[in-house]
C-alpha cells in the first residue's frame, strides 16, 4: 500500500515539471513521427513494422532513464533518507517506482498507438490485452535493466556511462534503429543476445503480422525472467544514501543478470533459422508496402518462401530435378512440399531422393534448379541466402548468371546441413554492380547439387531471398 | 520573564536578571534594576526547569547503549560509547563536528550499524527490528530533503500513511505554523520552514521518541529560538527526545541531561548544571573600578581563584560568586574605590568541554 502511495504521488510530481512531461510524453512521439514519416512514409503497413521499434525505444528510454537515472538521483540528491526513516524497506521503494514507471508508460504508449492508427492509419492487428501483456513484458524487463544499473552505479557519472554503452549498443545492435534483416548476419547472431531484440522482434511478429502472443513465449519468458533478476538485484544491492559505495565484487555479482540474454542467445543461435522471424515480418513488410498505391521506395528481395505454393506438382513445375538417371545411371529425386517451413513458416521445400554411384567409380548426381529473377534496380545486394537442413551430407548451391553477365568464376557455396535449421549465405560479387547482372530481364539459375557417396538424401529449403 | 540569548559563540556574559529560579544569583536577582553593566545577556541555562536527576532516574530507559563503537576505515567514529536515556528526558549529544553525534544517533535511529557493543530503543534492537521500531520513533535528519515539487501537505499525508498510527495532518500544520504553506512546494520553502517541516514530519506518527540531528544547524537565531519553541513543547508532552548539537546555548536551554562527545569518546555526562558544578571553573566576573587596584589584593577576596587584568578591565574567577561579590563590595567600600560596571558569567559547558579536551568546540 505504501508503494501504491508512493508511486501516485511520483506520477503527480511527474505532471507538475516540464521536463519530465516532455521528455515522459512528447519525446516519444518525436520518434513515431521520426519513423512513421521519414522511414515508413506513411505507408501503413510499414507504420506497424516500425511501431515495434518505437514502443522499444520508449520503453528502454523509461527503463534506463526515467527509472535508472532517477533511482540514482534520488539516492544523490538524499531525499531516499527521508524515506529511510519511514518503516518502509527497499522492496516497497522499488515497487513503488515499477509502479510508477509502468503506470506512466502506459498512456504514453496509448498516446504513440493513437496517433500510429489516427495520423498514419496503422492497421491494428493485435489484441488490446496482448498489447498490454508485450507493453508490461517490455516495461518490467527494461525496469530490471535500469534498476541494476542504478544499483550497480556509484554515483550519477558511473551511472550514464554504464547507460550509455548499454543504450547504443541495443539501439543500434538490435533492430531498435535498422531492421535486423538488413543487418550482416553477425550483428544479427549477436543480437539474439539483447533483450531489446526479442521486444522489436516479437513487436513486429505480432503487430505487423497479427502472430499470436504465445508463439513468443521463449522471448517473453527470457524478458520476464531478466526483470526478475534486475529485480533481484536492486533489492539485494539497494543503497538509501549516495556514501554507502558497492563493492567491486558485487559489481560483478550483478553480472548473472545477463544470464537469462547469454543462455537464450546461445540457444537462439543453436537453432535451426533464428532469424526467420525477424524476415518473415520484414518481407511481409516490404511485400505489404510494394503493393498498394503508396508503395514505392522498398522492393521485394524475397526469391521463394514456398508460402504461395499448394501442392508439390505445383512445386515440381517450378524446380526442375534432373538426375543422372538421364545419363542411363540411377540416381533420382524429386521435391515436395514440407509443412511446417522453417521456424515458423507454413511451408518450406524437400528434395529427396537416393543418390546412385556413376560408372567406372564416378560420382552420381541430382541438380535442382529454379530460375530466378535478379531486381535490375535494387542496389545493396550482396548475395543470396537461405534456410536449409539436411542429413549431414555435403551439397552445393551456385548461381548461373545469364549470357553477358560477368565471365568471373560462378559463384558456389558447399555446405553440410544438419537436423536443425540454420541460415546459409552464399555471397555474389556481381550483384553489387547491377551493370554485372546481365541482360534485365534474363533469369539467373540456382542450382542445388547433391553429389559425393551413394545412398538416401534429404534436403529441406525455405527463405530464399536476396540479401 | 523574559530572557536574552547568549551571544553565538556561547560564551554567557550576563547579568542577573529576575533569576527567580536561581540559586546562583539570589541577591542581584532582587536587586538589580536589570541595568548593572551594559550588555543585557542572561543565562538561558538559567530558564530551564531541569528535571532533578533522581526523578529523572526513576522513569524506564528507553535508550541504552553500552559499549558502541563505530569504525570507518581506520578511523572510530565512535570508541565505546556508553549512556542510558530515561523516558521523558530530553537528551542532548553535544560536540563539535566529527564528534561521532550524527553516528551515534544514526545507529539509534537503526540506519547504521554498530561493530560492537549493543543498543536498545524502546526494548528493541535498531539493527534486528528496524521495522518495528520506526513504528516508535520519530526522527529528523540534519538536512530533510524532499522532491522540489512536492506540497507540505501531500508530504505530511504521504508520511502519515507509513504509520499504523498517525497525527492529524492538520494538527501538524497548525502545531509548527504551516497551514499558510500547506500547499507550497518544498523547493519554495525558506530554511526554517523546511526543519519546521522536517520537524512534524518526525512527530507525524505521534512518537514515543524523537531524535533530532542538528535541529538548528545552519538557521539564524530567530528561527533557532523558534525551534528550541517546539522542542521545549515536546518536553511539556512528556515525549523523550535525543537530540544531537554543537551549539552549547542549545544544550543548556533544552536539555535534561547532555551527554559531551569529542572523537568519539564520551567526554562528560550529567545534567548542564551538574556538569558546571563538576567542572571547578568558577564563574567569571568582569570589573571595571574608579581606581586602579593591585592584583594581589584582588587574589584575597574570598572565594576569588584567579584574577588578571586586561586593557583597564579586572577578570575574577570565583566560587562562590556571591560571597565574592558580597566582599568585594566590602573591599571597595573600604578602599574609597567605586565599581563602574560588572558583567557576571556563569561557566557554560563549554568551559566543561575545554576543560576535558584541552580544546575549544569548534564547530
Amino acid at each position: 500500500m505504501a508503494a501504491v502511495r508512493i508511486a501516485l504521488l511520483t506520477i503527480r510530481l511527474v505532471m507538475r515539471t516540464k521536463v519530465a512531461l516532455f521528455f515522459t510524453f512528447l519525446f516519444p512521439l518525436v520518434f513515431l513521427f521520426a519513423y512513421a514519416g521519414l522511414i515508413a512514409h506513411g505507408r501503413p503497413d510499414v507504420v506497424a513494422y516500425m511501431f515495434g521499434p518505437v514502443v522499444t525505444l520508449n520503453i528502454m528510454g523509461s527503463g534506463f532513464f526515467g527509472l535508472g537515472i532517477q533511482s540514482v538521483m534520488q539516492r544523490e540528491r538524499g531525499s531516499l533518507r527521508r524515506y529511510r526513516l519511514a518503516p518502509l524497506g527497499p522492496r516497497t521503494m522499488l515497487l513503488s517506482n515499477l509502479l510508477a514507471n509502468y503506470l506512466l508508460e502506459l498512456p504514453t504508449i496509448g498516446l504513440l498507438l493513437f496517433c500510429a492508427i489516427v495520423i498514419f492509419h496503422m492497421p491494428m492487428k493485435v489484441g488490446w490485452v496482448t498489447l498490454l501483456v508485450l507493453v508490461t513484458v517490455g516495461t518490467f524487463a527494461f525496469a530490471g535493466f535500469g534498476l541494476t544499473i542504478a544499483s550497480v552505479a556509484n554515483t550519477m557519472q558511473e551511472a550514464q556511462v554504464y547507460n550509455n554503452i548499454v543504450w547504443f549498443t541495443l539501439l543500434f545492435l538490435s533492430g531498435v534503429t535498422f531492421p535486423l534483416p538488413m543487418l550482416p548476419r553477425t550483428i544479427q547472431r549477436l543480437a539474439m543476445f539483447f533483450p531489446s531484440t526479442y521486444l522489436v522482434s516479437s513487436f513486429q511478429s505480432i503487430t505487423a503480422q497479427a502472430e499470436t502472443l504465445l508463439k513468443h513465449w521463449p522471448e517473453m519468458l527470457v524478458l520476464v525472467i531478466s526483470g526478475c533478476f534486475g529485480l533481484l538485484f536492486a533489492m539485494k544491492l539497494f543503497r538509501w544514501e549516495k556514501e554507502e559505495r558497492i563493492s567491486t565484487r558485487a559489481k560483478l555479482w550483478s553480472g548473472v543478470f545477463v544470464l537469462p540474454f547469454l543462455v537464450m542467445g546461445v540457444w537462439m543461435n543453436t537453432r535451426a533459422n533464428p532469424t526467420a522471424t525477424w524476415s518473415r515480418s520484414y518481407n511481409a513488410m516490404e511485400q505489404d508496402s510494394s503493393v498498394g498505391p503508396s508503395a514505392k521506395a522498398v522492393k521485394p528481395n524475397l526469391i521463394e518462401d514456398f508460402e504461395g505454393v499448394q501442392t508439390s506438382a505445383e512445386l515440381s513445375r517450378r524446380w526442375r530435378v534432373s538426375a543422372d538417371s538421364d545419363a542411363a545411371n540411377h540416381s533420382v529425386a524429386e521435391v515436395s512440399l514440407l509443412t511446417p517451413g522453417a521456424e515458423g513458416t507454413r511451408h518450406a521445400m524437400r528434395l529427396k531422393g537416393h543418390l546412385a554411384p556413376g560408372p567406372e567409380n564416378a560420382q552420381g548426381y541430382v541438380a535442382a534448379r529454379y530460375e530466378v529473377q535478379v531486381p535490375a534496380n535494387s542496389e545493396c545486394l550482396r548475395g543470396i541466402e537461405f534456410e536449409t537442413r539436411g542429413d549431414l551430407r555435403v551439397y552445393e548451391v551456385t548461381v548461373q548468371p545469364p549470357r553477358a553477365a560477368s565471365t568471373s568464376p560462378l559463384p558456389a557455396i558447399r555446405f553440410v546441413p544438419g537436423e536443425a535449421w540454420e541460415g546459409v549465405r552464399l555471397p555474389i560479387a556481381w550483384l553489387a554492380n547491377p551493370a554485372d547482372r546481365g541482360l534485365p530481364d534474363a533469369p539467373w539459375v540456382l542450382e542445388v547439387l547433391v553429389t559425393g557417396p551413394a545412398g538416401e538424401f534429404t534436403l529441406d529449403l525455405d527463405e530464399i531471398r536476396f540479401y | 520573564m523574559c530572557f536574552t540569548n547568549a551571544p553565538k559563540e556561547g560564551r554567557s556574559w550576563f547579568l542577573g536578571l529576575g533569576n527567580e529560579g536561581s540559586s546562583w544569583f539570589p541577591s542581584l536577582g532582587q536587586e538589580g534594576s536589570g541595568e548593572v553593566g551594559t550588555r543585557r545577556l542572561s543565562p538561558p541555562v538559567l530558564s530551564c526547569s531541569y528535571s532533578p536527576m533522581t526523578q529523572i532516574a526513576k522513569k524506564p530507559v528507553l535508550v541504552s547503549v553500552q559499549n558502541l563503537c563505530k569504525h570507518y576505515g581506520d578511523l572510530a567514529a565512535v570508541g565505546g560509547l556508553s549512556f542510558d536515556i530515561f523516558q521523558g528526558e530530553v537528551f542532548g549529544l553535544l560536540g563539535p563536528n566529527g564528534a561521532g553525534k550524527t553516528t551515534t544517533i544514526e545507529i539509534i535511529e537503526g540506519l547504521r550499524q554498530g561493530d560492537s557493543g549493543s543498543v536498545r530503543v524502546c526494548g528493541l534492537d535498531p539493527a534486528q527490528e528496524s521495522l518495528s521500531l520506526k513504528e516508535r520513533i520519530g526522527a529528523q535528519l540534519q538536512s530533510t530533503v524532499l522532491p522540489d515539487k512536492m506540497r507540505v501537505d501531500e508530504a505530511l499525508r504521504l508520511f502519515a500513511g507509513f504509520y499504523r498510527r498517525s497525527v492529524s495532518v492538520e494538527t501538524l500544520l497548525e502545531r509548527f505554523g504551516l497551514k499558510e504553506k500547506r500547499h507550497t512546494f518544498f523547493e519554495k520553502l525558506s530554511g526554517g520552514q523546511k526543519q519546521r517541516l522536517a520537524l512534524a514530519l518526525a512527530l507525524v506518527n505521534d512518537p514515543e521518541l524523537v531524535l533530532l540531528d542538528e535541529p538548528t544547524v545552519g538557521l539564524d537565531p530567530q528561527l533557532r529560538r523558534d525551534i528550541y519553541v517546539l522542542i521545549e513543547r515536546l518536553r511539556e508532552e512528556g515525549r523523550t527526545v535525543l537530540l544531537t548539537t554543537h551549539y552549547i546555548e542549545e544544550a543548556e536551554r533544552l536539555c535534561d541531561r547532555v551527554a559531551i562527545m569529542d572523537r568519539g569518546q564520551l567526554v562528560a555526562l550529567g545534567t548542564p548544571r551538574e556538569l558546571i558544578t563538576r567542572s571547578g571553573q568558577g564563574t567569571r566576573l568582569e570589573l571595571h573600578l574608579a581606581k586602579p587596584v593591585g592584583l594581589e589584593r584582588l587574589k584575597v577576596i574570598d572565594g576569588v581563584i584567579d584574577c588578571h587584568e586586561a586593557e583597564g578591565a579586572y577578570f575574577l574567577r570565583a566560587h562562590p560568586p556571591a560571597l565574592t561579590i558580597a566582599a568585594l563590595v566590602r573591599f571597595l567600600e573600604s578602599d574609597e574605590n567605586a565599581l563602574l560596571d560588572l558583567h557576571i558569567a556563569r561557566p557554560s559547558l563549554e568551559d566543561v568541554f575545554v576543560e576535558m579536551t584541552g580544546r575549544r568546540m569548534e564547530p
